[in-house]
């Protein structure tokens, strides 16, 4: 007869990966068991009945199951050499990876134009029309931090990963700290920011050693062409409509999918031919988590903003997850098509192509 | 190639007897002087490495009230593997120790 502790630490440990919980699951829950034993039978029935791992204890399992597991996941996101599917997805998590560090460092970049705006030093634009204090020396060096997602998508474009990695959790750790500096409340919006930030960093792991090259031209060129864009939507919109809260994140960046989605299938068209397929699936990953993110973000970003514009938020918020959905929905069916393309990974080549029909 | 510091005291402590999984987290627990005290995921993380290398084997199996007990001891090139890095910790400590003694030849042993 198991006690619950010991049905919750079997529990714990069903993170493990099978082989490995095979082996060793039985010895760990007795020693766990050993180690919460109590002298006292008072105490010792109280713990069966309502005892719970220590957060330490599931923690340490935790990172056990990650390096366990990590080998099998590089191995899903695969590069030069892997089977054809798991090169389309490898392929596909680094897009999305790119993706996201590139919106960083467009939005780094935009925030230091809009510092040395504050600042006066671009007397040739009108002043900023929103209300913003006299920017200081901690202003700049918290910018300063957030900038190192630049010099992070750079190394990144030129294959210098580790560097990457770590400029940018440093830009996006900088960024998420300035947050809460700020004491902006934690509501949904920090909250799904907080969590795509975390996948984000997640997914750059997909560069490993056996990661293609990335071709740096037009990926270098997005970075100015973004950065004017931003800078010029954001600014004409602070002027335009002044009263107007400005566009929250998941409206910006759910407009840039948008964008992003209608020059991939204008550039297929063009071309004459089928969509790439990692750019597809990168994309369809990326509107699924924006759908979300609006989704859950709605409600707040329309109740912060004067009631004589909550019918028009709302409707634009709509109108932004119907657009998601207009894209996304093609997006994935285009992925799925090439994924059932590709020979499933164990079988020979041609024998999953001819069983998966069309 | 050096061991972690969980790696080291686990090896240390299969030193001159086989123990089971709750016996090393006490041993490492008691030579560290409290300071290192093992997680069960971070023992059998470390376990399940060191057996894989040949530092570590199943020495026997017991049944201890209706549960499995597996003792496990230092192979011989466990003992080899420790021994190296117990010496290479040893001589990086004597060169600090060395550089510090150089610079305060006085201070070094006189009275408070």
């Amino acid at each position: 007869m198991t006690s619950r502790l010991e049905e919750r630490y079997r529990a714990v440990l069903r993170v493990l990966p099978p082989a490995y919980r095979a082996a060793w699951e039985e010895e760990m829950v007795a020693t766990f068991l050993e180690s919460m034993a109590t002298e006292d039978p008072e105490d010792a029935e109280f713990l069966a009945e309502y005892g719970r791992p220590h957060w330490s204890e599931v923690a340490s399992v935790l990172g056990l199951a990650i390096r366990l597991r990590l080998p099998a996941l590089r191995l899903r996101l695969g590069g030069v050499g892997a089977p054809p599917r798991y090169r389309l997805w490898g392929d596909a998590v680094r897009q999305v990876a790119l993706m996201g560090l590139l919106t960083h460092a467009v939005l780094a970049t935009v925030t230091v134009v809009n510092l040395l705006w504050e600042a006066g030093k671009l007397p040739w634009l009108p002043p900023p029309p929103w209300p913003f204090p006299a920017p200081g020396p901690r202003a700049a060096l918290r910018v300063f931090l957030i900038f190192a997602t630049v010099p992070a998508y750079l190394a990144l474009l030129s294959g210098r990963r580790h560097a990457a990695w770590l400029l940018a959790l440093l830009g996006i750790g900088s960024v998420r700290a300035s947050a809460l500096a700020v004491g902006q409340p934690f509501d949904a919006e920090r909250w799904s920011l907080l969590l795509l930030d975390l996948l984000l960093l997640a997914t750059l792991g997909a560069f490993h050693r056996d990661a293609p090259p990335v071709r740096r031209g037009p990926w270098l060129a997005a970075l100015p062409v973004g950065v004017v864009l931003t800078f010029g939507a954001t600014s004409a919109e602070a002027f335009w409509h002044s009263d107007w809260p400005l566009q929250d994140p998941a409206g910006l960046f759910a407009a840039a999918l948008i964008g992003a989605a209608f020059a991939h299938f204008a550039g297929a068209l063009r071309r004459a031919r089928r969509p790439a397929a990692p750019r597809s699936l990168a994309l369809a990953l990326l509107a699924l988590g924006l759908i979300g993110m609006r989704a859950v973000t709605l409600s707040d970003y329309v109740g912060h903003a004067p009631p004589a514009l909550h019918a028009t938020l709302l409707s634009v918020g709509l109108v932004e997850v119907a657009g998601l959905l207009a894209v996304g929905v093609p997006l994935a069916l285009l992925a799925l098509r090439a994924v059932r393309r590709l020979p499933a990974p164990g079988l020979p080549a041609g024998a999953g192509s001819r069983s998966a029909g069309a | 190639m050096g061991l972690t510091e969980p790696a080291f005291f686990i090896l240390t402590a299969l030193v001159g007897e086989p123990r089971h999984g709750y016996g090393i987290v006490g041993e490492v627990e008691r030579l560290s002087g409290q300071r290192v005290r093992l997680k069960v995921g971070t023992l059998y993380g470390v376990l399940d490495r060191l057996v894989a290398d040949g530092l570590v084997e199943l020495d026997r199996e017991e049944v201890q009230q209706g549960r499995l007990r597996r003792y496990f001891r230092l192979t011989d090139a466990g003992s080899r593997s420790l021994a190296a890095e117990a010496e290479r910790l040893a001589a990086n400590a004597r060169i600090a120790s060395g550089r510090l003694a150089a610079l305060r030849p006085v201070n070094l042993g006189g009275p408070a």
